[in-house]
């Protein structure tokens, strides 16, 4: 067998990797987990403390919330939003970011300055701010919260990545393509993108704690999916209006959130510190 | 002297950059804000309105004219200070704002000065530790703190220092019998003018919470990119110097280390300032604290064009205005930037 990539084998990155495949397992098998179906209220037992405190229902393991909705299964479904909002958003927002940062780092010139200053302008928005105004273009949605993030957060990668791309494209391995006769297009794909590689997936790992953060948010004030689909941000939104009745309702989702970005910020911290070559031996371990 | 003239220079050019780049922004905040399928003519009639007197209102409105034509107008007067009436409080949108923008202000002052206390003592302590088995620890919960962000540790803090243990107010600016004195819109200010040093503590109090979160929630990348400029600045020879001439540690590390590792802490500094402006608009729906996030979050629920044009705007021009701040100490500080 051979033996792992130097990447897998740091503790940061197994760690990350392991707390993202348990969010991925909850969301993907979210029906078979959930004891009860996320939206079905139980008037009758609202604001049910947790199993392990006094009045606890075996019904309802971490209890009800204002409407007798079982928060388990809120939790797990909320899960869903979590991870498809944290990867479909982080994609494209690579996928646009990285395509910016390459033409202005590759071009230079005229084409640079452009991109440069569109990214400054989305910089002088503050990003909570521009999704906000967004959304409320746009419209709550799942795939509108997608966009949005999309829209705020490419320049995270386009402004990170192009002054790589500008210290790859001085690389004689680049001008030795160039006098060859490769195409711009081949050797921006063949020869600049393996070196930004490392950078741009480190980079995603931590858009996607990014994105789970901002979908939280945009659920908390309302403006992210609609009120039938089960989001951690709309949980926390709820459990506020009772904090002195039922405070375990409010840790709950606080804990989903900051395992869900810690898996991911942990990743890429393991990533950034494997990957990078730049980085000495010594700051690696 | 010279100086002074580098960075007249430098405030002239970004002035004049800044000019633009709003030009720009507020157009798109117009094109974002003009799409929405809700109809401001509509909304400020009552609802008995007829169809002829909703169409009435649009052309009165100008919302009947090409998009080109609608911005003008607004440009125009938004260059004589006016950007428009709030269509649900009825009242005109500078009045609004200028009510509520010096309580987020004085919130993301005051916070900042928290995260750069942290920050700066955090990296400290993990430049200290280099080397020995505490820095494993120590950088492993910087990534902890990283991923709570100001919104959750305002609930966390919330919890349990407000519900369980019941220490600290965390709703709103004033505990209810406390007169706001209004001078300059500064409630700490006010107060301290007036000479109400009970009004003061009361919103001093008041203002713990909040600023705790916000600044926590800020100080680890803070610390993090302290240490690394800091690591980056003993890597170099005159620290090495220093050291030959027989200086102090602590003396190499304030006066030589500190002192050239600053710059890229100050930098990051002008960026999350900026941004702590949107990250006050959380805090401040969680603490109930009437600032500008509590306005936009309001205008966004009831559609209140204006205000969200107005806010918006303000937002940008209070994150252009702190990078040309932030840029002009960077060019104070650095001494190898004066130069031409």
């Amino acid at each position: 067998m051979r033996p792992l990539p130097l990447w897998l084998k740091s503790g940061r990155v197994q760690t990350g990797l392991v707390i993202i495949f348990i969010l991925a397992v909850c969301a993907i098998f979210a029906p078979y987990l959930a004891p009860n179906d996320p939206n079905e209220q139980n008037l009758l037992s609202i604001l049910t403390p947790p199993i392990w405190a006094d009045g606890g229902d075996a019904m309802f393991p971490l209890g009800t919330d204002s409407l007798g909705r079982c928060v388990l299964s809120r939790l797990i479904f909320g899960a869903r939003v979590a991870l498809t909002v944290a990867f479909s958003a982080s994609i494209g927002a690579m996928i646009i970011g990285a395509f910016f940062a390459h033409v202005a780092g590759y071009f230079g010139g005229w084409v640079d300055w452009l991109i440069g200053r569109v990214v400054e302008i989305w910089l002088s928005f503050p990003p909570v701010i521009l999704s906000l105004i967004l959304m409320v273009g746009l419209g709550t949605g799942l795939r509108n919260v997608v966009l949005a993030i999309v829209l705020v957060d490419w320049t995270r990668f386009c402004r990170v990545l192009r002054s790589e791309v500008i210290v790859l494209r001085r690389r004689d391995y680049v001008s030795a393509a160039q006098l060859v006769g490769f195409s711009h297009w081949r050797t921006i794909t063949r020869e600049i993108l393996p070196g930004t590689l490392p950078l741009l997936i480190t980079l995603m790992s931590l858009e996607m704690g990014v994105a789970v953060i901002v979908e939280a948010i945009l659920s908390f004030v309302g403006m992210s999916v609609g009120s039938e689909t089960a989001a951690w941000g709309q949980m926390i939104a709820d459990a506020r209006q009772n904090i002195y009745d039922a405070p375990f309702n409010l840790i709950a989702p606080i804990f989903a959130i900051f395992f869900a970005v810690f898996g991911f910020n942990i990743l890429g911290d393991g990533l950034r510190r494997t990957l990078d070559t730049r980085l000495t031996q010594t700051e690696r371990t | 002297m010279r100086m002074f003239a580098t960075i007249a220079k430098l405030l002239v050019k970004r002035v004049l950059t800044a000019i633009p780049i709003l030009l720009i922004v507020s157009a798109l905040l117009f094109c974002i804000l003009r799409i929405l399928p809700v109809d401001p003519a509509a909304m400020s009639l009552p609802p008995n309105a007829t169809v002829q007197e909703v169409e009435a209102m649009r052309t009165e409105m100008g919302l009947n004219l090409p998009l080109y034509q609608q911005y003008g107008i607004w440009l125009n007067k938004l260059f004589h200070g006016d950007i428009g009436r709030s269509i649900h409080f009825r009242q005109d949108v500078t009045s609004l704002i200028g009510s509520t923008l010096p309580a987020t202000i004085e919130l993301a002052v005051i916070a900042m000065g928290v995260a750069t206390v942290f920050g700066l003592a955090g990296g400290l302590f993990l430049f200290y530790v280099r080397g020995t088995r505490a820095e494993a620890v120590m950088d492993f919960l910087s990534i902890l703190l990283l991923s709570l962000p100001e919104f959750l540790w305002s609930l966390f803090l919330l919890l349990i220092f407000g519900v369980f243990f019941e220490v600290l107010p965390f709703t709103g600016r004033l505990s209810p019998g406390f007169e706001r004195p209004v001078v300059t819109g500064f409630l700490l200010l006010d107060s301290l003018i007036t000479g109400n040093i009970s009004t003061f503590l009361n919103a001093l109090e008041h203002m713990i919470l909040p600023c705790l979160a916000l600044g926590i929630a800020l100080s680890p990348s803070l610390m993090r990119v302290l240490r690394s400029s800091l690591l980056d600045a003993y890597q170099d020879d005159y620290i090495q110097q220093a050291r030959l001439r027989g200086l102090s540690e602590k003396r190499i590390l304030i006066r030589h280390g500190l002192k050239n590792a600053i710059l890229p802490t100050l930098s990051l500094m002008g960026v999350q300032f900026g941004f702590l402006f949107g990250g006050t608009l959380l805090v401040e729906i969680i603490y109930s604290y009437p600032g500008m996030g509590n306005l936009m979050v309001d205008a966004i629920r009831n559609a209140d064009l204006p205000i969200i044009q107005g806010a918006g705007l303000t937002y940008c021009i209070a994150v252009l205005v702190i990078s040309i701040v932030v840029d002009s100490l960077y060019l104070i500080l650095n001494p190898k930037l004066r130069v031409r």
